[in-house]
């Protein structure tokens, strides 16, 4: 007869099994909503205050450095972000660091109704994808149009009411870069901290900590972590989105990671002494 | 010419590049020598890119000619949906005169691309899951101590955490606003210092790893 007590089972459960009831625990809150409150994180706050100090005709430069995978993560900041900047009256220009930049510049456009009431070209314009990392970002602060000298449709700059004033890191009021890895890094080391450009940062939940320091410093006006982070903006502008509706299966996600966490120490304790 | 003479070539064009960037960021702010090398730098990116698909192509053609074992038919499987994507991306040039508009890239974008690109980052959610419950145990102080802030992060992430006890989030944020700024401060400026090392033996040739593969494989 076997000597292995339930802690011992506990121990050696299939990987199957933990998928399993994390998919059948997400499944609940889609099928009957809970609708948790929501607070507001500081950094995000001051994001979001960033953006209503916006003036019309202001120039706000948005870097698209994710792709269609952290859509889940980084999109509904940006969206929420991207209403306050046209309600404020202040111009777009959008640029993606991913090969698929096209696919979200679309995903944003059709997030946004706002855009519907202005012109391309005019109030907003979206220049395409780019690569050269930070030489590139560097080289677009001295001279935008030695690396976009047309726009992602292929219409030179200088077609485009928007880009006629606009060459240079100079002529830009604001950043915003959307990141799963280091595009924000290059943009505050060529942006903002020698041109003192006001920037902040839409990220995934892991680069919250990485930026922590540099929102301390004020080198980075606000920012927005993971899919929280576009929830609270969305509760911000006060119209609910995807972010919004994800927060549930977040609750119930991570309290299912608190006590897979739990049930694994007590049985690891349980068993300890024999280990011993 | 020599291998000595290739590798000095390259130290003397690092090095030059190095100077110009550093003269231009730290006292002109900006150099019309320095604009020209960013453009320059940009280009080789782009060039890169292409380089790139080369290269995947010679890599994995190898790979399925040696019958590698466990990865010949994945490679087999990236070639087929490279020719896809590539010819498809011709033939809509072809048809509408621009690298935009074209219906068969967008089909493989919206269709293909994008759900597989979205369920990629969900799915590692399961694998979390199940990596917390096997490797997250208290076996010392320091990983009980770093078990209690992630749990606090965790509830202070998810709106339950304040649900369930309104001090959650508060201690929560203090571990990420207060807790880990000195670590990550501490991390960054090391890593900048090294960083600034690195360079500097880059500068002088010293740095082997940077200069190997591109000067003769050392």
């Amino acid at each position: 007869m076997s000597s292995e007590t339930i802690w011992d089972k506990l121990q050696n459960i299939d990987r199957k099994v933990f998928y399993w009831i994390l998919w059948i625990g997400l499944m609940i809150p889609f099928i009957r909503p809970i609708g948790l409150p929501i607070s507001i994180a500081p950094s995000t706050r001051d994001l979001y205050n960033g953006l209503l100090t916006l003036e019309e005709g202001d120039v706000v430069w948005i870097n698209i450095a994710f792709g269609v995978s952290a859509w889940i993560d980084c999109m509904p900041a940006t969206v929420a972000c991207t209403k306050v900047i046209l309600r404020q009256g202040a111009k777009l220009i959008v640029v993606g660091a991913y090969t698929d930049a096209d696919l979200s510049w679309d995903k944003l456009r059709n997030s946004v109704p706002d855009f519907d009431q202005l012109e391309y070209g005019k109030d907003y314009v979206y220049l395409g994808y780019y690569t050269g990392g930070e030489a590139v970002v560097a080289q677009i602060a001295s001279d935008i149009r030695s690396v976009f000298p047309t726009d992602a449709y292929g219409t030179p700059l200088d077609e485009l009411p928007l880009m006629k004033e606009v060459n240079s890191v100079h002529d830009i009021d604001m950043v915003l870069s959307g990141d799963t890895g280091d595009w924000g890094d290059y943009y505050m080391r060529q942006w903002a901290s020698p041109y003192g450009i006001p920037m902040a940062e839409i990220g995934i939940a892991m680069l919250a900590s990485s930026y922590m320091p540099f929102y301390k410093s004020g080198l980075l006006f606000g920012i927005s972590s993971s899919s929280r982070g576009g929830a609270e903006l969305e509760k911000l502008i006060g119209e609910p989105g995807e972010a919004t509706v994800i927060m549930d299966a977040l609750s119930v996600s991570h309290l299912m990671v608190i006590a897979a966490v739990l049930l694994a120490n007590i049985g690891y304790f349980a068993t300890r002494g024999r280990r011993r | 010419m020599s291998e000595v003479y290739k590798r000095e070539l390259v130290y003397l064009v690092t090095a030059v590049i190095t100077v110009i960037m550093f003269v231009e960021y730290f006292f002109l702010g900006t150099w019309q020598l320095a604009e020209t090398l960013r453009t320059y730098a940009t280009i080789i990116a782009n060039i890169a890119l292409g380089l790139g698909a080369i290269t995947l192509v010679v890599s994995h053609a190898k790979k399925i000619q040696r019958r590698a074992a466990g990865v010949w038919a994945f490679s087999a499987w990236l070639l087929i949906f490279l020719a896809i994507s590539f010819l498809s991306g011709l033939a809509g040039w072809a048809m509408t005169g621009s690298g935009q508009g074209n219906p068969m890239y967008d089909w493989f974008f919206r269709y293909v691309y994008t759900p597989l690109g979205q369920t990629l980052y969900p799915i590692t959610g399961f694998y979390i899951f199940s990596a917390c419950y096997r490797a997250f145990r208290a076996r010392n102080i320091d990983a009980a101590l770093l078990l209690i802030a992630g749990c606090f992060v965790i509830l202070t992430n998810a709106p339950v955490g304040g649900a369930i006890w309104g001090g959650f989030p508060i201690i929560g944020r203090w571990f990420l606003d207060y807790g880990q700024v000195p670590g990550m401060r501490t991390f960054l400026i090391v890593g900048a210092f090294g960083m600034l090392a690195y360079g500097f033996r880059a500068l002088l040739g010293r740095e082997r790893g940077f200069y190997g593969e591109v000067a003769g494989g050392e």
